[in-house]
């Protein structure tokens, strides 16, 4: 026991000292949102502010159409992620279940499709989108991140396939499903915790999208993305830092939500029960 | 209820052949167990039976009707998994239903049919909980309850013991055998076990190696085994082997006496293989013939004990083909009634009766009396 005492200790202080650097930014918004230009200024710095303006959410609304940008990053985010689900739900069950001559080639080359930088494909994009006449809309962002999703996305549920017990689907055949019935009567609503990981995971990756919004969208304004909005709040020569702050404490809740409604299923543990 | 059978069925994977022309007749209400080592096929028929793998030629009828290329649920066969497969997402009672929905059965006489099972199986009051939240005795009675609700033309039951702990499986083994009897349900019953096989069975499948070893009985299966296979997989523990040189036309030296073998007619070889089973070796001088040996182990087990002799050079063979991979050339076993007074390292009297002895020819291994 005595020699147990000083590695807990270790664990605790970098369980906190991780904690703190992963919570302190997000601190450090709420202040900034919630504090006078005064009390941004001042040195040494506010960690409170006395009066914290509440008011500066609905001020925000107001003034931006941020609720609009929001609208656009949820149906472009609710979009690439269904879209994704539905190929990847496919791909990742085919490569997990079904041995086919090339099939683990065919799934690292879609790992391969991963691993190029996001920008590498904008100007490729750019080319496709602007001949089908997609440019500006909704659509391109959809697709685009779409492409980014897809691939991990296919082989985060490849793998969460892989530790589903074959017989579940050989009994649900036996109980008279055909192989695409088990798969979605059976195999699907146990795989909800992946699934929920899955789609959590591409509605981040789609929600803090940058680049592919500012090239496909800055021409139509009505379809901006809350980030890309976001970032028509800085000034040339002046920012409101409390202002763009809470703006983005606005376009952070979402994610939370969802967050908030799918952790239920991000816990793991679904499938207990399932064999001895 | 119905008859299955099936006729020069062969599996391969690739260049690997694991079922090798596999044929059998099996009859209305019958309980059959496949039983043999691991990777021996036994497995891959009954998934094959149930529709799950393809054959890669021959035929399946159940109650005379080919379904060798019908989908598992057309079949009309339920199935029991080692692991119980049970739907982790599903109540029990759902879980139990799953196959009658499918089959579009109204929803009161899924229930009556789920209640009725689950009566029978003592998980009544169950049907609301979820898989995980069930003991392994109770998973496993619900994966029964899955099967026998449907009311179909056979089971078939993947090793569905080797998941419960040792008392427990005795239990169910019990359990499994009088739901048999009361449902009367053509059953083929897949296990590694063999004394799961032998409680079980109206007949016994011996499989190694893809083939079929011999098809009979318990009872004939252990007093009359086709081959040294056999005689050696059947009982516990296992048959001993010795090798015996012939002395005359029916005699051969077999620890250190001259022996009267239980033959019809002369072999055609100078040696043979000779089985005794452990428990037809006995204390005191019972028997015809009496030996003496020295215990180099004694296993008690309280109502008997297991007696590990030396056994001389002459009578020693390896044998890798004798049904269990354990077995030492050096040693033979006798299982001993009444044996108190036998203990280890001090000499005992040990006798046997030549007609229980099994013969088997060196080189094809075939039994021979």
């Amino acid at each position: 026991m005595k020699r147990k005492l000083p590695a807990a200790a270790l664990l605790y202080v970098t369980v906190i000292v991780t904690c703190a650097l992963l919570v302190f930014p997000i601190y450090w918004l709420i202040v900034t949102a919630l504090a006078t230009p005064a009390e941004l200024r001042a040195l040494p710095p506010t960690f409170w502010p006395t009066a914290p303006r509440w008011g500066v959410f609905a001020e925000i609304i107001e003034q931006r159409p941020i609720l609009l940008w929001l609208g656009n990053s949820v149906l472009a985010a609710a979009g690439a992620v269904t879209l994704s689900m539905l190929v990847s739900v496919l791909a990742g069950y085919s490569l997990s279940r079904f041995k086919v001559r090339g099939g683990q080639s065919l799934g690292l080359f879609i790992l391969t499709a991963k691993m190029l930088p996001a920008t590498l494909l904008v100007i490729p994009l750019f080319g496709i989108f602007r001949m089908t006449g997609m440019i500006g809309s909704l659509w391109s962002i959809i697709l685009a991140h779409a492409t980014l999703i897809v691939p991990f996305t296919t082989w985060m549920l490849k793998g969460y396939f892989d530790t589903i017990p074959r017989e579940l689907e050989q009994a649900a055949m036996v109980d008279g499903c055909s192989p695409l019935g088990a798969m979605v009567r059976v195999i699907l609503p146990v795989s909800a915790p992946g699934l929920a990981a899955t789609a959590l995971y591409g509605f981040v990756l789609s929600w803090s999208d940058y680049a592919y919004a500012r090239t496909f969208l800055t021409n139509a304004q009505t379809n901006w993305t809350a980030n890309l909005g976001l970032t028509t709040m800085k000034g040339e020569y002046v920012s409101n830092w409390a202002d763009i702050s809470a703006a983005a404490l606005i376009v952070a809740l979402p994610v939370l939500l969802i967050y908030l409604f799918l952790e239920r299923y991000l816990v793991g543990g679904l499938t207990a029960g399932a064999e001895k | 209820m119905a008859g299955i059978s099936i006729e020069r069925v062969t599996k391969s994977y690739g260049p690997l052949q694991v079922l090798k022309d596999f044929s059998l007749e099996i009859t209305d209400g019958e309980f059959v167990v496949f039983v043999g080592p691991s990777g021996c096929g036994k497995s891959t028929m009954l998934k094959i039976l149930a529709g799950l793998e393809e054959a890669t030629s021959g035929t399946v009828r159940i109650g005379g009707r080919d379904v060798t290329d019908l989908a598992p649920g057309d079949r009309d066969i339920a199935m029991v998994f080692q692991n119980y497969a049970l739907y982790p997402h599903l109540t029990v009672a759902r879980n139990m239903g799953f196959g009658l929905k499918m089959r579009g059965m109204p929803a009161a006489e899924i229930e009556r049919r789920v209640n009725e099972a689950a009566q029978i199986l003592g998980v009544a009051h169950l049907l609301d909980r979820k898989p995980k939240a069930l003991s392994g005795g109770q998973r496993q009675r619900v994966a029964l309850g899955r099967a026998i609700v449907r009311e179909p033309q056979a089971f078939l039951m993947d090793e569905p013991l080797s998941n419960l702990d040792a008392k427990l499986r005795v239990h169910t083994r019990a359990e499994i055998s009088a739901l048999h009897q009361r449902l009367k349900t053509t059953t083929i019953y897949v296990t590694h076990d063999q004394t799961e096989a032998m409680t079980m069975a109206d007949r016994i499948v011996i499989m190694r190696d893809g083939e079929i070893q011999q098809i009979a009985d318990p009872d004939t299966m252990f007093r009359k085994p086709a081959n040294l296979f056999v005689a050696g997989f059947i009982g516990s523990p296992g048959m001993n082997f010795f090798r015996a040189e012939l002395t005359g036309a029916r005699t051969a030296r077999l620890l250190g006496r001259e022996i009267e073998l239980p033959l019809a007619k002369a072999p055609g070889t100078r040696e043979l293989l000779v089985g005794l089973r452990p428990e037809y070796l006995s204390a005191g001088a019972t028997g015809p013939v009496t030996f003496e040996a020295t215990p180099r182990l004694v296993e008690s087990l309280g109502s008997e004990k297991y007696l590990y002799l030396d056994l001389a050079e002459e009578n020693r063979t390896s044998l890798k083909d004798a049904g269990s991979d354990d077995r030492r050339a050096d040693q033979f076993i006798a299982r001993v009634m009444d044996a108190d007074h036998v203990t280890q390292g001090q000499p005992v009297s040990l006798s046997f009766d030549p007609a229980r002895l099994h013969l088997f020819d060196p080189q094809t291994h075939l039994a021979l009396n």
